[in-house]
């Protein structure tokens, strides 16, 4: 598969100048149609990409029906326990065969002509069958399932009928991340109902970037700083902590906490009242994984890149983030917490708390996101300025958790992805110089 | 002749001019960014203002909404929009709030159970957005005025993809 770039090859958008210490992004990444049109054939054709957690089907029959890379799918539960996810989309003539956002179903019924599907996809009633000739099988009218996978409760999806890769393999580093998360219960994680469905007048990149940018946060984020500060936190320079590339465009940051962790890291601002059961679920951590990785679960915090478009953070709350462009401008947002399945009540309202105090279109630091990310998007209509600056950092082997390492890894994968013609380079996966710039 | 009936009729006529009047002033004071105001007169010490998340719209109280603040994380809100620090209402944002479809669903002569729907028109940094939404409020009778102790506001949007944040108090 070829697609002509609409751009001379001596006009990159990604300049990447190991040399001079130099990560430039022509703004034409966020603001040019024909770019955007290209991602969704060159990235969101390819990759693999966050579906939903399979807590949010957690019952033979459960289904949730979303968009993921611009492409309206089920994710059901089958009645035999199997997830899939299917086009949701009528193989007869096109039309939605599932309209209800979530829901429990033995079967989906196309409503145009009442072609009635299994919750497995086959195509088992097709009213006036007789005015097909003999050739026509059922078997060959199921709904079109897509190649899916999950790991550790997170189900992904695959659009490239030749992607090389495992879904294993394609995390790459990721995985160890994705670990720390599940982890936090034996019995299982959960998203708690109710989505935050919001979005912003920018391009989807600019959101991935600020996810992984803890750069802005004492500028951008006062207010929110000085309210945790007036709760004993500390703010993330002091911190410590670094930034990692994980390999094929997935990154991250780890840092020690800046205030209470609601799984078992207890700071004054959670109230005496949940302190003994926190620490005694810290103990229980110690026992489990041993005092170095419960430290590590328990008492770190991190943000998680996956490319190309799923974000988890995880610190006062876990917050699953999934972006979706529309178009050059603007982008989709939902963001739902993720907790441990058999959570203490208490605990579980200290997490909602603090997740709402900073999270979401109504916290006290996503609008300010949302806000100076349109503005960037707004400033990029100035096209004498014609580049961002992301060098931060590149002249560390360990970059701090300020620097732009995680963002850097995400746009020489989308570099990538943009170039090449089967998306799939085996050199873009450098699993062995986790954390260090390419030399 | 007045009939029993008609003072009845006449005190609930009066009872819900009352309230109609309070929800006005509670507008007012808002759009006019009279933020402390409306917290010192006409909430109680107990207030609680959620708005539940789209999706599940309060069908649930184990969800996560969109808001949930105390008393407590309302004040600071308050503060912080006050304060210049809030990016997004920095230059503050000209808010028009339209209140009707007033309602007591119940009198139980100490607080009421008021419906009310309400459109809040957001403009500011270039941008024009409506919130529209239902609005549920407990008042606590206090002398010839009202006290507002809960305050729930159900958005009748499925998503805020176009609004992408929620800065101002509904």
């Amino acid at each position: 598969m070829t697609i002509e770039l609409q751009r001379p090859v001596d006009d990159p958008i990604v300049i990447d100048d190991l040399e001079r210490l130099s990560f430039r992004v022509d703004r034409r990444a966020y603001t040019d149609d024909d770019l955007a049109a290209q991602e969704t054939t060159r990235i969101f054709d390819r990759c693999w990409l966050y579906v939903g957690h399979e807590s949010e089907v957690p019952r033979p029959g459960s289904y949730v029906a979303r968009d993921v890379g611009g492409r309206p799918v089920v994710m059901a539960r089958g009645s035999d326990g199997v997830i899939r996810v299917f086009a949701n989309s009528c193989p007869h003539r096109g039309a939605l065969i599932c309209s209800q956002p979530a829901g429990q179903a033995r079967s989906f019924r196309c409503p145009y002509h009442d072609w009635t599907f299994s919750n497995r996809g086959d195509l088992v009633g097709v009213p006036i069958p007789d005015g097909y000739g003999p050739g026509f099988r059922k078997a060959d009218f199921g709904l079109a399932r897509h190649r899916s996978d999950g790991y550790r409760g997170f189900v992904f999806v695959t659009f490239d009928p030749e992607q090389p890769r495992t879904l294993t393999e394609y995390l790459a580093g990721a995985t160890e991340y994705l670990d720390l998360v599940d982890d936090q219960s034996e019995v299982g994680m959960e998203v708690i109902q109710g989505a935050q469905l919001h979005g912003a007048r920018a391009n989807w990149k600019l959101m991935m970037e600020n996810s992984v940018d803890i750069y802005h946060f004492r500028a951008l984020h006062k207010r929110y700083v000085g309210y945790m500060e007036s709760l004993g936190s500390v703010p993330p320079r002091r911190r410590g902590g670094f930034g990692r590339a994980l390999g094929l465009g997935h990154g991250a940051n780890e840092l020690p906490p800046a205030a209470a962790r609601p799984l078992a890291y207890w700071t004054p601002m959670f109230g005496a009242g949940v302190r003994p059961r926190i620490e005694a679920t810290a103990a229980r951590f110690v026992d489990r994984f041993g005092t170095e990785r419960a430290q590590r679960i328990t008492g770190t915090n991190r943000a998680l890149l996956i490319f190309p478009n799923l974000m988890i953070i995880d610190a006062i709350a876990i917050t699953i983030r999934k972006i979706d462009p529309i178009g050059a401008g603007q982008m989709a947002i939902t963001s739902v917490a993720l907790a441990p399945r058999d959570e203490d009540p208490d605990i579980r309202e200290l997490r909602k708390s603090h997740y709402l105090t900073f999270l979401g279109p109504a916290g006290f630091a996503t609008p300010d996101d949302i806000e100076i990310i349109e503005s960037c998007q707004r400033g990029y209509l100035n096209r004498t300025v014609r580049y961002s600056d992301l060098s931060r950092g590149m002249d560390k082997e360990v970059p701090e958790t300020t620097d732009e390492l995680p963002a850097r890894e995400f746009w020489r994968q989308w570099d990538r992805l943009m170039h090449d013609d089967d998306g799939h380079v085996e050199a873009a996966h450098r699993a062995g110089t986790q954390g260090a710039e390419p030399r | 002749m007045t009939t029993e009936l008609a003072i009845d009729e006449a005190a609930r006529v009066r009872l819900w001019h009352r309230v109609n009047q309070f929800l006005f002033r509670e507008a007012r004071l808002l759009d006019e960014w009279r933020l402390r105001e409306w917290y010192d007169e006409m909430l109680t010490e107990d207030i609680r203002y959620s708005v539940p998340a789209t999706d599940v719209r309060g069908g649930t109280a184990d969800a996560l909404g969109l808001v949930d603040d105390d008393a407590a994380r309302l004040r600071q809100r308050i503060e912080q929009l006050l304060n210049g620090e809030v990016w997004c209402e920095n230059p503050r944002s000209r808010t028009n709030r339209m209140v009707s479809n007033v309602e007591i669903l119940t009198d139980r002569g100490t607080h009421l159970d008021v419906a009310a729907n309400v459109v809040v028109h957001r403009f500011g940094h270039g941008r024009s957005d409506a919130y529209v939404g239902k609005c549920r409020l407990e008042l606590v009778v206090d002398g010839e005025s009202f006290r507002v102790r809960r305050r729930v506001v159900v958005l009748d949007h499925e998503t805020l993809y176009e609004h992408g944040k929620l800065s101002i108090i509904l």
